[in-house]
């Protein structure tokens, strides 16, 4: 590694202050677990990391009262998957947040990390995009907020402006007909995800038909996607076998994926029909369940 | 026979500095004025040098030496010498992504690394030849030039009349089956310490699983007498056959060395083991078995191409040691081996735990399901038609003693419910089961023309004593095998032991730590010497007791003469012999594997195995259709150990074995694009976790007839060597689908799914 | 680029001069002479360089040394106290847990922040928290034994 200055801040107007400086040889470092095998690895060379470690508040994750979820964007995903809070309101993303990486990486990396180091294969973006949230974004002094899935812009890019930090995630509430999963291709092995899907949907209470469904796709695209064309085949429907059949292959005409190491792009596919069958068979027994009671 | 400490699940004698974190490891060591030497590499896979720059890493601060092939000797080294074939560092080609270069020393790692990055080297680009087909064709670039071409070795092996035997018999399979290049990841890196002291000794610590060979390599290759080196180990983080040949980093460091004046230490990085750290040889088998109505098989022909890499190493005796396991896995009449080595522009292999043989017993085990399949019998019944039960010589000279391939089919065929299984109606899952049987040597090999070992012991009046012997532990166990069979010889308990076995300066001569060669070999050692103490301290007590040495009972650190009641403890006599009466007690043992008769290394053949043994495995999975993921439910190995000498410890060997098999069958592969490795860390080449893993059971078969320890045979390397065609087997039971190629990978599943549909 | 930094080891304060370049691990090995932490890949993939910061289970290869400052660390050497091994370590000695050993401080660093996380974890989840410590050796089988061994020495310990 080449040398380089590491700074704590201790406030955010601080920490956004010293990452404007430097002309973009200079970034946050949250948990470290992508930056550090950037830098250790893949050549990347900085003048300066600036921690996060001291910032207050950044760490933040509660329940607000209108049921919404905040998470601070260097909450640990340990943290989240761990928060009981999360496990009731919001199961499907401590489930995702417990796919990343190790035990041990998740002590560490963060939730804002994740998203900010923008891999079309972040773990936690397609449950985020489909539960509709948002990124709070900050440059010391306000905020503006933009919905996440317009927050990536390419591998590795994203909407934040130099001088700019993730501050927080806001999940919109999950009403009692809504039901959320990821499914990560997988998941014995630390990997890096092949393929991840998540659904997000809402039923007509006592139905199984779709009020609203949001389907997004991982590791498919430059960046995590929705696979639109899908989501209006099912919206408004009664969600069948049949038609879970269908909105699956659907899903797989909304990606493009590239062929890499870890799997081909044609066996990409493949996956994103099965994940998209297995999300939305969740979705459709979780419903019919509900209907039952 | 009734024993206190062979047999037992006793814990290792080194469990407790391992799990205290006391345990140094040669990349633990420091020393004063220690410096970081690091390796420029070649960056192409086939390239004429024309010129080097050093100016500027030689102007960094905190450098203190850079060389390149001017600046040490230019010897080429292989493992064995008259093929030798591999520079120190490159001065004019390089031949694969990774070649050594040019070195640096300096103060630290980061300052190393920038140095390196400053040398500037101008290559010429020469084309580069990556597929061992390719290499054969007439015209491939030369991987060497000096050679007429990248073939490099060749074998063949004949018995019998196998065309005739082919043309006759009933029913004949054939078919070609591809392996590739498999990493050991051993989770401590390859690494070394050089340094030189003021009477112009060479003292290199390095994780070595032959240091005794590897000082002897090192001499070789910087021309200096072998006495003026020695190699001292640490404690090891794994071997697997990766450290059994010298590895050019040694005489980097030793010449970095010398020019510095002071030690110098050499680590490689994960991405360097990988794409550096050598792998288990490729092989293309086109096999053809043939076998009579009744299921005898009368012939089985064999070719093999292997893939050497760029270089030798260990790739002519591994596969002449794939040709005797071959002649040796059941006794058939006519056997034609051929093989041949190919250079190809890439990382070399070299041994890697069974040698050779995994891979060929995924060609003969596959086929022999094929061949049970197209005669429509069971597979196991087949296996248990032929199996290798003869206590004689086989049709190609095999000396079998003891053999309990019959019991270990019975016993895992039994653990697995093989007839139940196989019967069962389907029921929507895609589950099948499969088996596979092997042999290996269970003694390590004559092939050096001779085959033997020694070890030291001596008694301290202060209540410990201390084991010499060459049976270097690299995490296999060794040591606690040594101990227990000294402690069982000698009537003391466990804890009294202390073993030595890091040092070439301490320890008698030795071959290495390989080919499951240790608990037989200096196992058999250690019991003499533990036998020659027991006698001298016998003779000691009898003098003092004033008793007959042949009265004299030692049991469990106790020594009496028969029929008295009076018991002493042994170390009081000890201490009595050696301060009251001045006489030292100590044992010295050997043990020489005699060669049979008329042996000579050309026509040994299998006749270079003093102690076969066999196993099975049989293995349960299940497919799933949508993602062609395989996972392995269960299995069940079934292996002989002759004499069991420690439960834990032989299970914990034949597990570890399965899991790398399991890598071996289903996730392991070093993917290349235009040579260069594409997948350099543990994320992207997957070995098991702890999620992959099956049940296992393990059945440990005892056994007659061997002249092990204690009748113990070495299971370091078969519990590896059947699990890849136990896999291939059972996907095939569960989705009719025979796959031809290891890794078998989910695309490769579905693949076949699709077109079976 | 040097910098100041207080560390707690094992219940040791430190206070030493640091290069921002250096992880936890470095810190660790080079500094402190704790080389009972092992790197076997340095990228957070192989669980080797496993310690417990304020508790919690970190890959110190991924660590930088001054994200580390004030913060208390746990590492292998400070698991056993005054020569009485810590209940997960007798549990990898008598299972047979160990082989090379090389992976063994980060299994049994690991293994204890599971516990005290979980004291009661079924074999799911034990395979779960530990799917990020490669071994190469073991094969597994007998380290899932020694954690439930351990989960029974840590349960009879507290009734005591
Ligand atoms: C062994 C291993 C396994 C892994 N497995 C997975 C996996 O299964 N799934 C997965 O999705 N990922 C995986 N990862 C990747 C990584 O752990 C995650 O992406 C993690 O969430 C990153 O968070 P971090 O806090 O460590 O980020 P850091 O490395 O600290 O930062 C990542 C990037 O985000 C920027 N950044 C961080 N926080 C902010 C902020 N608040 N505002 C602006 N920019 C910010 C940084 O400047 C940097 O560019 C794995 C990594 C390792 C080492
Ligand atoms: S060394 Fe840190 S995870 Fe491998
Ligand atoms: S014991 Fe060797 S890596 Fe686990």
């Amino acid at each position: 590694m080449k040398p380089f200055e590491y700074k704590r801040p201790s406030s955010l107007e601080e920490a956004c202050t010293m990452l404007a400086a430097q002309d973009g040889r200079v970034k946050a470092l949250a948990g470290g677990t992508d930056l550090l095998v950037q830098m250790k690895q893949g050549g990347l060379e900085l003048d300066a990391l600036v921690s996060l470690r001291d910032v207050p508040g950044l760490d933040a994750l509660h329940l607000e009262e209108d049921g919404s979820l905040i998470m601070g964007s260097a909450t640990p995903l340990g943290a989240i998957e761990n928060s009981p809070d999360v496990r009731r309101a919001f199961p499907g993303i401590a489930e995702a947040a417990s796919f990343v990486g190790s035990m041990q990486v998740r002590s560490r990396a963060t939730v804002g990390g994740n998203l900010c180091n923008a891999a079309p294969s972040a773990d936690t973006a397609p449950i985020l995009i489909a539960c509709g949230s948002t990124a709070v974004i900050t440059d010391g002094q306000a905020d503006r907020t933009v919905l996440l899935e317009d927050f990536f812009s390419g591998p590795g890019q994203t909407v934040l402006g130099p001088g700019e930090l993730l501050r927080a995630i806001v999940v919109p509430p999950v009403p009692e007909t809504g039901f959320a999963k990821y499914c990560k291709s997988f998941r014995s092995a630390m990997d890096c995800c092949t393929v991840g899907v998540a659904v997000y949907s809402d039923f007509v209470p006592g139905s199984a038909v779709v009020r609203d469904l949001r389907l997004a796709l991982g590791a498919v695209a430059p960046t995590p996607i929705r696979a639109r064309a899908a989501e209006a085949m099912l919206v408004g429907q009664e969600l069948d076998e049949a038609l879970t059949d269908r909105a699956s292959l659907e899903a797989v005409a909304d990606a493009l994926p590239i062929s890499d190491l870890r799997a081909s792009a044609a066996y990409r596919k493949v996956l994103v029909e099965v994940l998209s069958r297995r999300a939305l068979t969740a979705a459709r027994a979780w419903a019919e369940r509900g209907a039952v009671a | 026979m009734s024993t206190c400490i062979i047999g037992k699940g006793l814990p290792r004698v080194d469990a407790v500095p391992k799990v205290t974190g006391a345990a140094q490891y040669t990349v633990d060591l420091k020393m004063p004025g220690l410096l970081v030497g690091k390796i420029l590499r070649s960056p192409h896979a086939h390239a004429r040098i024309k010129s080097i720059d050093t100016s500027a890493a030689e102007q960094l601060k905190g450098v203190l030496a850079v060389i390149t092939a001017k600046d040490v000797p230019d010897g080429l080294f292989s493992f064995y010498q008259w093929l030798a074939d591999k520079n120190i560092l490159c001065g004019e080609t390089v031949r694969y992504i990774g070649d050594e270069v040019a070195a640096v020393a300096a103060v630290d790692d980061d300052t190393a690394e920038e140095a390196v990055s400053l040398i500037k080297v101008d290559y010429e680009l020469l084309p580069a030849v990556f597929d061992v087909h390719a290499a054969l064709e007439p015209g491939a670039p030369l991987v060497h030039d000096d050679k007429e071409s990248n073939s490099t070795w060749s074998v063949e092996r004949l018995f019998g009349d196998p065309d005739k035997a082919l043309a006759e018999c009933d029913f004949v399979v054939e078919g070609t089956y591809v392996t590739h290049a498999q990493a050991h990841t051993c989770l401590e890196t390859s690494n070394c310490i050089a340094k030189w002291d003021e009477k112009d000794r060479l003292t290199i610590w390095t994780n070595a699983q032959a240091p005794h060979t590897q000082r002897q390599e090192v001499a070789r290759i910087l021309g200096i007498p072998r006495r003026n080196v020695r190699v001292i180990n640490s404690y090891m983080g794994g071997g697997f056959g990766s450290k059994l040949v010298m590895d050019v980093k040694l005489p980097i460091a030793s010449v970095l060395s010398r020019l510095t004046g002071r030690p110098v230490r050499i680590v490689n990085t994960r991405s360097e083991e990988f794409t550096t750290g050598k792998t288990r040889y490729p092989y293309t088998m086109s096999l053809k078995t043939g076998a009579m109505k009744d299921g005898r098989i009368v012939v089985r022909d064999l070719t093999v191409i292997g893939d050497a890499g760029a270089y030798h190493d260990k790739g002519p005796a591994t596969i002449n040691f794939s040709s005797m396991m071959f002649g040796t896995l059941y006794d058939v009449p006519n056997i034609r081996f051929q093989a041949q080595m190919v250079y190809t522009n890439k990382e070399m292999g070299t041994a890697f735990r069974g040698f050779g043989n995994p891979q060929l017993t995924f060609a003969t085990e596959s086929q022999l399901d094929e061949l049970a399949h197209k005669m429509g019998i069971d597979p196991l019944d087949l296996r248990l038609r032929n199996s290798n039960c003869s206590m004689g010589t086989t049709s190609c000279g095999a000396e079998i003693c003891g053999c309990a391939m019959t019991e270990c089919m019975e016993a895992a065929s039994e653990a697995i419910e093989w007839s139940q299984k196989k019967a069962r109606p389907s029921d929507g899952t895609l589950r099948g089961v499969g088996l596979a049987n092997m042999v290996h040597t269970g003694g390590g090999g004559r092939f050096y023309g001779y085959n033997s070992a020694e070890a030291f012991i001596k008694l301290s009046d202060e209540g410990t004593v201390t084991l010499i012997t060459s049976a270097l532990d690299m995490g296999q166990g060794s040591h606690t095998t040594m101990a227990q069979i000294a402690a069982e010889e000698l009537g003391v308990s466990l804890s009294d032991i202390n073993v030595l076995s890091h040092d070439t300066e301490l320890t008698p001569y030795d071959l290495g730590s390989w080919g499951s060669r240790a608990t037989f070999m200096d196992g058999n050692a250690v019991q003499a010497a533990a036998r020659d103490a027991r006698a001298a301290l016998a003779e000691a007590a009898a003098e003092m007791l004033e008793a007959d040495p042949a009265d004299i009972v030692i049991e469990e650190s106790k020594v009496w003469v028969k029929g008295s009641s009076e018991k002493h403890d042994l170390f009081e006599i000890v201490d009595h012999a050696v301060n009251a009466h001045g006489i030292p007690i100590s044992g010295t043992g050997q043990f020489v594997d005699k060669l049979p008769e008329g042996y000579t290394i050309p026509t040994a053949f299998a006749k270079n195995i003093p102690c076969f043994s066999f196993g099975t495995q049989a293995v349960e999975v299940e497919v799933d259709p949508e993602t062609g993921q395989v996972r392995v439910l269960r299995v069940v190995a079934a292996h002989e150990t002759g004499t069991t000498i420690n439960q834990t410890m032989s299970e914990g060997q034949i597990e570890g074995s399965i899991a790398q098999g399991i890598g071996f069958a289903l996730m392991e592969r070093l993917v290349r694009q235009e040579g260069k490795v594409q997948n350099d860390r543990f994320l992207d080449y997957k070995i098991p976790n702890i999620g992959d893993m099956p049940e296992i059971e393990t059945i440990l078969v005892e056994s007659v007839g061997t002249k092990g320890p204690f009748g113990a045979k070495g299971i370091g390397e078969p519990g590896l060597v059947p699990t890849a065609p136990a896999i291939a087997n059972a996907v095939f039971d569960a989705i009719g689908v025979r796959f031809h190629e290891l890794p078998i990978t989910r695309d490769m599943v579905l693949e076949a799914l699709k077109e079976t549909r | 680029m040097k910098q100041e930094l207080l560390i707690t080891v094992n219940g040791d304060e430190h206070h030493l001069l640091v290069d921002t370049r250096r992880t936890l691990l470095d810190v660790l090995r080079d500094d402190l002479g704790l080389t009972g932490t092992k790197n076997g890949c340095g990228a957070g993939e192989c669980g080797a360089c496993t310690v417990l910061l304020d508790g919690e289970p970190v890959n110190s290869c991924l660590t930088l040394a001054h994200e580390a400052a004030g913060r208390d660390v746990l590492t292998i050497e400070g698991l056993s106290s005054g020569g009485v091994l810590h209940p997960v370590q007798q549990a990898f000695v008598s299972q047979g847990a160990i082989q090379c050993g090389f992976c063994t401080p980060g299994m049994v660093m690991t293994t204890k922040a599971l516990l005290d996380r979980n004291p009661d974890p079924t074999r799911e989840e034990i395979l779960a928290g530990l799917r990020g410590n490669l071994c190469r050796c073991t094969g597994y089988v007998k380290i899932v034994e020694a954690v439930e061994v351990a989960q029974c020495l840590l349960a009879e310990e507290e009734l005591v």
